[in-house]
């Protein structure tokens, strides 16, 4: 599996428990910022008995406070950018964002809307895109399970965007 | 204990939804709630004046991702009474077959998560487990788990074969034998009637007054279904409305454990008379006129309001959605309740934020 | 005196060791009833560990000071256990520590954190009179308040006071924070108050009251053994087949507001209780 095969950064023993635990325990938190459901739907079923999310460790923990994982559906608009700027800067630092479905990567099928801003990197950055309308739940676990690589090697870019789209 | 205002969203674990309540708290027990929408507000209905009118079908579907197929079907067959076009019966039985299919999961994903918001997680497991069972027929016959995409102006685009006519019969038995396996937990469990029993009642001038649709007005005892009309091919096949008479949530649950009963039954009626023939009508020309069309979702009823003058494009659409029609039911069940019960209450007019705001 | 030691020591490790395990096995055992496969057995150790290693975002100095006070209380309380000491020091001590995880939920603004303080606050009315029958029973049956002597105690406790140990697995529920008195804090938020209690914690600091968490359930389940304690595998048996009973509950039953539990936990606990020591008290008599 893809966990495995991440290269392993140098460091003490403590810092590579860390980062052991880090990959084996994300903790996620999913805003629907605006979507149709339909991804919603499928990162709920990632949690139930076919996919069972809880193999990897991962919790639905719904507070942004104890999240690692931000999972984030659909497009943003003028009411929600807001929620969701709000939503990451609460997050604890180390933290990752999963955009998920087409919706979240471009605002999709309803980039033209009125009321739509774009995909989920107008307000913050985003570190996997999972593309589909609506993606299947195998390829949510991916996305996320190529984040948690990233756990291991990268260092977080914590910057928010510069948030054209936030009003 | 002071007042408290507590932020019911627009993030919440117990909505997957972003609506947010702000809920006017006192000991625990609500005394207003302010609903604050426009989260999921996309401007959906401005596209029909910038996309063909074939393509809107693919945007009726993601209005919300559980009413999918049934926000074509209602839009096709506006457009299909404005243009003339008759749909072929076969393609009137495969709507059917699709629209209860996605009924079916839909109340099976709503069970599990009244149950998560009682806090009975394991019961949430069980129910979307069986609800993948019906993802499966969704995706052998349509190609995706959840929008399908198979519904076209003048009929749909895909057919179902003999072979699956028979895995899907037998696969639906199994999901029958599975929902009546825990329908007694839902039905007697002590835990749950205590919580839903006698939990935010409407009766029934209250809900014709507050203008309810859908498992909300049939729980109230008014046996008023969209599908009793007659559209696609309903008029054809045998069934009556669910009805209960207490209109507390547990009368909500009840309601939507029959209709997947009915939706069962409604599949395999409909692939018994499967009538062979084409599937698709070409549509030829624009549309020119206006017209009101209605359909039953899992929600309740909705309504399009369509109007075209003669352009590639439509002219106005807009669409009333069942949640719209069950939000001011809410507003007046939640004050009174405790804290605890809001959820529930929320839960048990099936609220989609998505239909709610397009 | 190398003997207190010894078991002063193994008091402390109990906590991370079988608390953690205890823990682990909880939602793996969950998960099969929920038919999933559920984490590995060692899950709550990288839980903690990520914890521990995350941001500190503390929203107010009081915060960490109850959490600090809450751990240490809850520790000394297992450490007295383990050198046997009095049972109602050890009570009293756990006491402390609950109460203290509530001075640092009601620190904060959010009304989340607030109402689970609240609610928390209820629950440990609830319990803790419970606990104190159960210590008086003991007291009843051994003559003692002090472990030692009941440990020394020929037939187990289970034997004469079968609904005192009822009303213990009563509280282990509370406790554990399993359904369905799962109130002011359940283990996963899929709660009216995303985590209530838990809210305004993050980081390090929910890391700790999950140690604290551990060593709370050790000394919950060695209370329960207290009512077998012929060795260590009786103590043992007892307690995880208390566990078993808890987490079956869990799985069955849906979430019941505080009047039901003020109303039925309650009075439930209190006349078992009072039954069983009545019916002891004339025995003895």
């Amino acid at each position: 599996m893809s966990i495995e095969q991440r290269p392993r950064r140098c460091g003490g023993w403590l810092e590579r428990l860390i980062q052991h635990a880090r990959v084996r325990s994300p903790w996620l938190l999913h805003f629907d910022c605006g979507s149709c459901n339909g991804c919603d739907i499928e990162v709920l079923a990632c949690l139930t008995p076919l996919y069972d999310v809880e193999r990897f460790g991962i919790v639905n923990v719904g507070n942004p406070l104890h999240a690692d994982l931000l999972l984030v559906t659909g497009t943003v608009n003028r009411r929600n950018a807001r929620v969701l700027a709000n939503l990451y800067r609460q997050m604890a630092a180390p933290k990752k964002v999963v955009a998920i479905g087409a919706c979240g990567l471009s605002g999709g099928i309803f980039r033209e809307a009125d009321n739509v801003i774009g995909g989920i990197d107008r307000i913050i950055p985003v570190d996997c895109y999972v593309p589909g309308c609506p993606p299947r739940p195998e390829a949510i676990i991916d996305g996320v399970m190529r984040v948690l690589e990233r756990f291991g090697t990268g260092h977080p870019k914590e910057d928010v965007a510069k948030g054209k789209g936030i009003p | 204990m002071r007042r408290a205002v507590i932020p019911f969203g627009p993030q919440h674990p117990v909505l997957p939804e972003p609506l947010q309540l702000k809920l006017s708290l006192k000991d625990e027990v609500v005394v207003e709630a302010l609903p604050a929408l426009g989260y999921v507000h996309r401007g959906l209905e401005s596209l029909a004046t910038k996309r063909d009118f074939h393509q809107m079908v693919q945007v009726c579907e993601r209005v919300c991702g559980i009413c999918s197929v049934l926000h074509a079907i209602c839009y096709c067959q506006g457009i299909e009474e404005i243009m003339g076009i008759a749909v072929p019966d076969r393609a009137r039985y495969l709507r059917v077959i699709w629209g209860e299919l996605l009924r079916l999961h839909s109340h099976l994903l709503w069970m599990g998560l009244f149950a998560d918001s009682l806090g009975f997680e394991s019961l949430f497991m069980q129910l979307w487990r069986i609800r993948e069972q019906v993802l499966d027929i969704q995706e052998a016959t349509t190609g995706n788990r959840v929008i399908s995409g198979v519904i076209r102006i003048g009929g749909v685009c895909r057919d179902i074969d003999d072979a699956q006519r028979g895995w899907i019969q037998t696969t639906l038995a199994a999901v029958d034998r599975a929902v009546r396996q825990i329908a007694p937990v839902l039905r007697e469990d002590f835990t749950i009637c205590a919580r839903t029993v006698g939990k935010g009642i409407l009766s029934a001038e209250k809900a014709r007054e507050l203008g309810a649709v859908g498992p909300v007005l049939r729980a109230s005892g008014i046996a008023q279904d969209i599908r009793q009309t007659g559209y696609a091919a309903y008029g054809e096949l045998d069934f009556n409305p669910v009805i209960e008479t207490a209109g507390d949530c547990h009368a909500r649950c009840m309601v939507r454990l029959g209709e997947i009963h009915q939706s069962i039954d409604l599949i395999g009626q409909a692939l018994a008379r499967l009538p062979q023939g084409a599937i698709r009508n070409p549509v030829h020309g624009k549309p020119t006129g206006e017209t009101v069309m209605r359909v039953e979702q899992p929600r309740g009823e909705v309504l399009y309001y369509l109007r075209a003058d003669g352009g590639k494009t439509l002219a106005r659409m807009h669409i009333r959605t069942p949640t719209f029609a069950n939000v001011p039911v809410l507003i007046d069940l939640l004050p009174g309740l405790g804290l605890a019960d809001v959820p529930v209450v929320v839960l048990s007019i099936d609220p989609c934020i998505s239909c709610l705001e397009r | 005196m190398s003997d207190l030691i010894l078991r002063g020591v193994a008091g402390l490790l109990a906590g991370p060791l079988l608390g953690g395990l205890t823990s682990g096995l909880d939602r793996i055992l969950t998960a099969r009833l929920q038919a999933r496969q559920g984490p590995p057995l060692q899950q709550p150790y990288y839980d903690v560990v990520k914890l521990l290693a995350k941001e500190l975002v503390v929203v107010n100095a009081w915060q960490a000071f109850c959490v600090y006070s809450h751990l240490f209380a809850t520790v000394l309380a297992v450490v007295l256990f383990a050198l046997q000491a009095d049972l109602l020091l050890i009570l009293f001590t756990e006491a402390v520590g609950a109460v203290f995880l509530v001075m640092g939920a009601m620190a904060s603004t959010s009304p989340y954190s607030q109402i689970g303080a609240h609610r928390e606050l209820l629950q440990i009315l609830v319990y803790e009179p419970l606990l104190f029958l159960v210590a008086i029973g003991i007291y009843l049956e051994t003559g003692s308040f002090r472990l030692t002597a009941v440990f020394q105690w020929p037939v187990p406790l289970i034997t004469q006071l079968p609904l005192l140990f009822g009303v213990l697995c009563l509280v282990l529920v509370i406790k554990l924070r399993k359904s369905p008195f799962d109130l002011s804090a359940a283990t996963h938020a899929h709660q009216e108050l995303v985590r209530g209690l838990f809210t305004d914690f993050s980081g390090p600091l929910l890391g700790l009251i999950e140690i604290a968490h551990w060593y709370e359930t050790v000394l919950m389940l060695a209370f329960c053994g207290l009512f077998w304690a012929g060795g260590l595998l009786p103590m043992t048996t007892l307690a995880l087949a208390a566990v078993m009973g808890v987490i079956l509950m869990d799985n069955a039953t849906a979430r019941l507001n505080w009047r039901w539990l003020l109303g039925y936990g309650w009075l439930a606990g209190m006349t078992l209780s009072l039954i069983n020591l009545i019916w002891h008290f004339r025995g003895a008599g």
